[in-house]
């Protein structure tokens, strides 16, 4: 056991130290990035000012706590696009190119192989902007401080990157049925463009079906408004446990689901 | 110009072997519809007003939703990284040595691949705008009918020259996907795809509309809603006509001046 998590170990190691070499070379872009990064989220920023021109609140949710919401969003989709975002998105083009037998010949779990080959040095360092807004917009709300509630966002907010990386998964695992689909990308621009909103507004909509469905059959509105409620609104303890349960939950049907894939997959080359 | 019909067909051939794929990819690109309708009835209610810069909540559902139809005109999905990928990798060449150019041939590629969408993506919009018949204001004035179809299809030419324009620095800078990324975000927003300009502060909706971004999206949106009298319709139409000439001299002379600087990396 501790052999094997060793050895997994240094094979992320090395991801790590290779993605570091590559970020290394094209240094331009990694600024430029980074820059485009903060353009995208102070665009968002404006979007939100424009609504609260108009309104003092949404659902709810008030003007910091929004920006809260906000910022909580752009953390763990930040930690989601460094550790997983880049592979998820090659693994359609080495399914349709017959690249992949290359991974399955390795000994380590393909999944493991082909969900963290390349860590994006940009994305983390995107991960501070996320921290920012949201240490902003708290400072601003008299919520309490308290270890628990701190503790309970960390958690949180690591089984929101679950959820998402495993939906994330599934979804271009399904790239051996589907042979150039609908870009891994995407797909995620519908999935985020969905859950960093408060999850109320869904509530009027066809009474309540697409809230509950959203929230429980396929759950992106609790990736980060659950973490974002622990922290500046209301605490609901029965959501907390379900966002664990669903986290691990999905994570083994994403492995289920892949090895079913692969059991259909077909090489491509030669 | 017959052989710029064979890339027509050739293209529209093309197009139609990802059946599925592409009616999967229509509808999904309306979900965002959904969060639209959910959020905007939230922001009304909680502000109490009829109207948010002079719209009501059906005419700003309803902006969203012709938004979709206007960015099918004037959306061109990998326009600009193409042309990059095709300077950087020296793939060019084989358009060089041929007597066809590169631009006019990308412009029927396009047309082919609007051809294709706007014959499949019909029965999907179809279904969506009347599923959301009760957003929406109703049909344009007769008279505007000419000058909405009409500005739609300079949109087109206006996207394909905007995306041009960007494509072209790839002759000067070695990488520029980070800097497409850039353009896409500021394209998103000052274009009007995110919200109606008019939700803006006036001198701010005053600048923005200055540049060509709102000519692709937010002024003909505004008038397909019939928000715009015979008149000002005539100043949007005169004013897309200005940035697609502009544009297309920028490309022309951008062209010619990275010609002379392009290298044919990987002989």
């Amino acid at each position: 056991m501790t052999a094997t998590l060793g050895r997994y170990g240094r094979i992320l190691f090395c991801f790590a130290r290779n993605g570091l070499v590559r970020e290394l070379s094209f240094r331009v872009n990694f600024l430029v990035t980074i820059i485009s990064e903060i353009l995208w989220m102070g665009m968002m920023l404006v979007f939100v000012q424009v609504i609260f021109r108009f309104t003092s609140n949404v659902d709810g949710w008030s003007n910091h706590e929004y920006l809260f919401l906000l910022g909580t969003h752009f953390l763990i989709s930040s930690i989601f696009e460094a550790f997983f975002f880049d592979n998820l998105q090659r693994i359609s083009a080495q399914i349709r190119t017959g690249d992949l037998d290359f991974v399955l010949l390795k000994p380590a779990n393909t999944q493991f192989l082909l969900s963290l080959e390349r860590i994006s040095y940009t994305a983390i360092a995107n991960i501070p902007l996320g921290v920012i807004l949201c240490v902003y917009a708290f400072s601003k709300l008299d919520a309490p401080l308290t270890l628990q509630h701190a503790l309970m966002f960390i958690v949180l907010v690591c089984s929101g990157v679950i959820t998402l990386y495993s939906l994330m998964f599934m979804f271009s695992a399904t790239s051996v049925w589907l042979i150039r689909q609908t870009s891994a990308s995407h797909f995620w621009f519908y999935l985020t463009s969905c859950s960093k909103y408060p999850a109320e507004i869904y509530k009027p909509m066809v009474k309540g079906v697409l809230w509950f469905a959203l929230t429980f059959v396929f759950p992106v509105l609790i990736v980060a408004n659950l973490p974002a409620n622990v922290m500046v609104r209301v605490f609901e303890p029965y959501l907390v446990a379900y966002a664990l349960f669903i986290a691990v939950a999905l994570l083994a049907l994403s492995s289920l689901v892949f090895n079913w894939a692969m059991s259909k997959y077909r090489s491509a080359s030669s | 110009m017959r052989k710029y019909w064979q890339v027509f067909r050739i293209s529209l051939a093309d197009r139609f072997v990802y059946r599925t794929d592409f009616l999967i990819g229509t509808f999904l690109r309306f979900a965002p519809i959904v969060t639209t309708i959910a959020l905007w009835q939230a922001v009304y209610s909680g502000s109490g007003r009829q109207e948010i810069g002079n719209l009501q909540y059906g005419e700003m559902v309803s902006y969203y939703l012709i938004v979709m139809i206007s960015r099918a005109f004037g959306s061109m999905p990998g326009l600009a990284s193409t042309l990059a990928v095709d300077i950087r990798e020296g793939t060019l060449r084989k358009f060089i040595v041929q007597p066809l150019s590169y631009v006019i041939y990308h412009l029927h590629l396009r047309m082919a691949h609007k051809s294709v969408y706007f014959v499949m993506a019909a029965f999907p919009y179809a279904l969506v705008f009347f599923w959301c018949r009760g957003y929406l204001p109703g049909w344009p004035v007769a008279e505007l009918w000419p000058l909405c179809i009409l500005s739609l299809v300079l949109s087109f030419f206006l996207g394909f020259m905007i995306n041009m324009a960007i494509g072209l620095l790839s002759f000067w800078f070695l990488e520029v996907t980070s800097f497409m990324f850039i353009f896409m975000v500021s394209q998103y927003f000052l274009s009007g795809h995110q919200f109606p300009l008019t939700l803006l502060p006036d001198w701010l909706e005053r600048s923005v509309t200055l540049l060509p971004f709102a000519y692709e999206t937010f002024f003909p949106v505004m008038m397909l809603m019939g928000k715009m009298n015979p008149a000002e319709a005539g100043r949007v139409i005169a004013g897309q006509c200005i940035w697609i000439a502009v544009l297309s001299a920028v490309v022309a002379i951008g062209w010619r001046r990275g010609l002379r600087r392009y290298a044919a990396f990987g002989g």
